[in-house]
């Protein structure tokens, strides 16, 4: 396979984990433009058990998960009753204050002479682990997708299970969600914290696929670009937040011809599909609409949660 | 079920391959001047290996580059790099998209399987490492 | 003690052009109730052709200054027809990641158009700071806050003294009563998006006269100011838009000063975390109703 196309797959799928972060919280009715914060903590804390612990890959990753709930936790707990738009802007200001915290940090241990760990602004290189195990990229491609397709097994049991639904109750109305005895709070924590620990993943999975992290890569444009995924690819399903990465990064290769104006079409673009599609191409309707066309007499345990938009 | 079981057996594929190596790791010396065309670069690389420090000569090298403030937006096809008269130096043309930082991704493999990342200023007259990037009076 | 004072003399003149970043946000989201992230690359756009007269041209600080102006004005009408005029009235994220794309847009725009990293923009006055006793008051910070206090007073005769700004008042209160009442809602928001991007406008050329030149980061850093603002001095309220202009640039000013540019950035999205979770009406907000400040479910 060409070099720069296992390239393009990997990064497709370690996007996906925080387009699929985004999502996941967007389920429940909260707009996070702070994602990327745990993509960030999930980078550096994995990171660092590889580089500078000496951990195995597979234990870095799942530490990574864990500091991305944990700080999801930690950031939850106190915007858990802000109202969506203020919490919206909470998630930025916070995924802001961690990556100047990281701009600001160092944490560099010798080894073998050398100095590795976060170095502040100036990044944390030598991530190695991927080189030193002697994992090939389509290997590491390999286990990115073996986890990914892991996560949206998770997410296919979640669409069709209690805690689905009543994710999506409290995202249509979580006071009649309430009204109705659900614990939503108890719920948006933990919606939180699967979404921070996603996110953490996908940082590890980065930081190991680049060698390189620095500050200035997870900042608001990271962030608002992983909620764009999920409302270009489609809110009805997680096959639409990846969707939206394939067709992001998808895009932007083929939009290469147009060197100097790519980001003018693409933007453009998404613009105008959002126009049409505010909730994505596989939204709620589509989503339905291939249920009843594909199973059309089976009665779905899962309703589709249908928004409609004011006419 | 199907799909645990297939996502565990491709992560098992993966795992295949480890073997804790101690290896030695490249490091590169990068210095870049503006070529003819508009935002292309001729780059000239020393590889060496970080142990022995002697110059890494005869390895495969393919230049990638990406913009860290936006990750994978700008992401440039990786070029091979050809190997200079001298020992250990490497030589490749970059076509990038705009000025600004990038951060060059140098994957090395034959004697030496390694990805040295390097983040340059690139400007239209010039290419200078990246300066220090902390915040400058009000952050712009 | 002088330091302070000084600081908060800065702070404030400063501020005046957060002042005028967070208002032009806050028309915006008075008459749609929904974020622009567009805004700051739209006054950077119109900073750029400003610049660009500047740098090929030769022109005059009064030219620059309408150019940016209209420049602002011209793009904050096309974000509007683009992201929010034809967005149903449920689709808010739709609108506000449509917007972020159209960000994308505007910067590679930008670019194109002065492709270098940095330019040199065209200061206001070059004299030297003025000294009143122990202090030091640069002229071009008081020129700053001249103008954009008369900018203020422009914005607020307009609204309380225009039928178009009754107009605009009236939608900010309750858009479907207004237009019940026969006003053209659709006709006065797209006025109100250009009036709120020739307003950033003039903010954005206010401050890179200061900083006698321009990025391409500038258009991320006037929306993080102008929201920040907004938002610590309570959304959706003007008088509290410029309140908490001063405020930011009061708390930069002084973090600046003890602690550094690193953790006087880190200080104030602390601040505004923290106001968000303890006070979220800000300064002088009120508390959102279930009709008005919801973005929607998109």
């Amino acid at each position: 396979m060409d070099d720069h196309l296992i390239g393009v797959l990997s990064n497709i799928g370690v996007m996906s984990f925080l387009a699929l972060s985004a999502y996941l919280l967007l389920l429940t009715g909260e707009i996070s433009f702070g994602q990327q914060a745990f993509f960030a903590i999930g980078a550096y804390a994995a990171g660092i058990r590889t580089a500078l612990w000496g951990w195995p890959l597979f234990a870095a990753l799942a530490w990574g998960a864990f500091a991305g709930a944990l700080a999801a936790v930690l950031v939850g707990l106190p915007t858990l009753r802000l109202h969506k738009l203020y919490f919206a802007i909470a998630t930025l200001a916070f995924a802001e204050m961690v990556r100047i915290l990281f701009e600001m940090w160092r944490y560099q241990v010798s080894i073998d002479g050398e100095l590795v760990g976060p170095n502040g602004a100036d990044g944390f290189r030598g991530i190695r682990s991927v080189f030193e195990s002697n994992i090939d990229p389509v290997q590491y491609l390999a286990l990115i997708y073996g986890l990914l397709a892991a996560t949206l097994a998770g997410f296919v049991w979640l669409e069709r299970s209690r805690l689905g639904v009543t994710f999506r109750m409290i995202g249509q109305d979580a006071e009649l969600a309430e009204l109705g005895g659900i614990a939503v709070r108890r719920c948006k924590v933990l919606a939180a914290s699967l979404a921070g620990a996603l996110a953490g993943i996908g940082g590890g999975l980065y930081a190991h696929l680049t060698t390189y992290v620095e500050p200035r890569i997870f900042d608001v444009m990271l962030g608002v670009h992983s909620l764009a995924y999920g409302l270009i690819g489609g809110l009805g399903t997680a096959i639409g937040p990846i969707l939206g990465v394939v067709l992001d990064i998808g895009i932007l290769e083929t939009v290469r011809v147009f060197a100097g104006y790519r980001m003018i079409v693409f933007g453009g673009l998404v613009a105008i599909l959002l126009i049409w599609c505010p909730r994505g191409l596989l939204d709620e309707k589509a989503m339905h609409g291939m249920h009843m066309r594909l199973w059309p007499r089976r009665s779905f345990r899962t309703p589709p949660s249908a928004v409609e938009t004011s006419p | 079920m199907m799909p645990a079981l297939f996502s565990l057996t491709l992560v098992a594929f993966a795992l295949a391959g480890r073997e804790a190596a101690a290896q030695s790791r490249a490091t590169a010396d990068v210095s870049c001047q503006p070529a003819d065309a508009a935002l292309h670069y001729d780059c000239t690389i020393r590889l060496g290996d970080a142990r022995s420090k002697a110059p890494l000569a005869g390895a495969a090298v393919s230049v990638g580059a990406d913009m860290p403030s936006m990750p994978m937006a700008h992401n440039v096809r990786p070029a091979k790099a050809t190997p200079a008269a001298e020992p250990g130096v490497y030589e490749v043309r970059l076509a990038l998209e705009m000025h600004g930082d990038w951060a060059l991704r140098i994957d090395v493999s034959g004697p030496l399987r390694d990805r040295v990342v390097v983040p340059l200023r690139f400007d239209d007259r010039a290419v200078h490492p990246s300066p220090s990037r902390a915040a400058p009076h009000r952050g712009h | 003690m002088i330091d302070v004072v000084q600081n908060t003399l800065d702070g404030v003149m400063i501020g005046s052009s957060y002042a005028l970043l967070a208002l032009g946000f806050t028309l915006i989201f008075g008459v749609m109730r929904r974020l622009n992230l567009s805004y700051g690359p739209t006054i950077m756009l119109g900073a750029y052709l400003g610049t660009l007269l500047y740098v090929q041209g030769g022109a005059g600080p009064a030219t620059v200054a309408a150019a940016t102006v209209l420049g602002a004005a011209v793009v904050g009408v096309y974000v509007e027809r683009l992201c929010f005029a034809p967005m149903a009235a449920g689709a808010g994220i739709a609108s506000m990641v449509s917007s972020f794309a159209i960000w994308m847009q505007l910067e590679q725009a930008a670019i194109l158009i002065l492709p270098r990293h940095t330019y040199a923009f065209p200061p206001l006055t070059t004299a030297a700071p003025l000294t009143l006793g122990p202090f030091l008051v640069r002229l071009d910070h008081a020129a700053m806050l001249a103008a954009a206090a008369a900018l203020a007073a422009a914005v607020h005769l307009v609204l309380h003294r225009t039928r178009f700004g009754l107009g605009l008042r009236a939608i900010v209160g309750n858009a479907t009563a207004a237009h019940l009442v026969g006003i053209d809602v659709r006709l006065s928001t797209l006025a109100a998006f250009a009036l709120a991007s020739a307003v950033g406008g003039a903010a954005g050329y206010l401050v890179l006269t200061v900083d006698q030149q321009v990025t391409p980061m500038f258009g991320m850093w006037a929306t993080f100011k102008g929201l920040i603002a907004m938002m610590l001095g309570g959304l959706g309220s003007i008088p509290g838009a410029l309140a908490g202009g001063l405020v930011l640039g009061v708390i930069e000013a002084q973090a600046q000063w003890y602690f550094g540019p690193q953790i006087r950035d880190f200080l104030t999205f602390a601040v505004l975390f923290l106001v968000l979770v303890v006070r979220p009406t800000g300064l002088m907000g009120e508390a959102p109703s279930a009709d008005a400040a919801a973005p929607g479910r998109a």
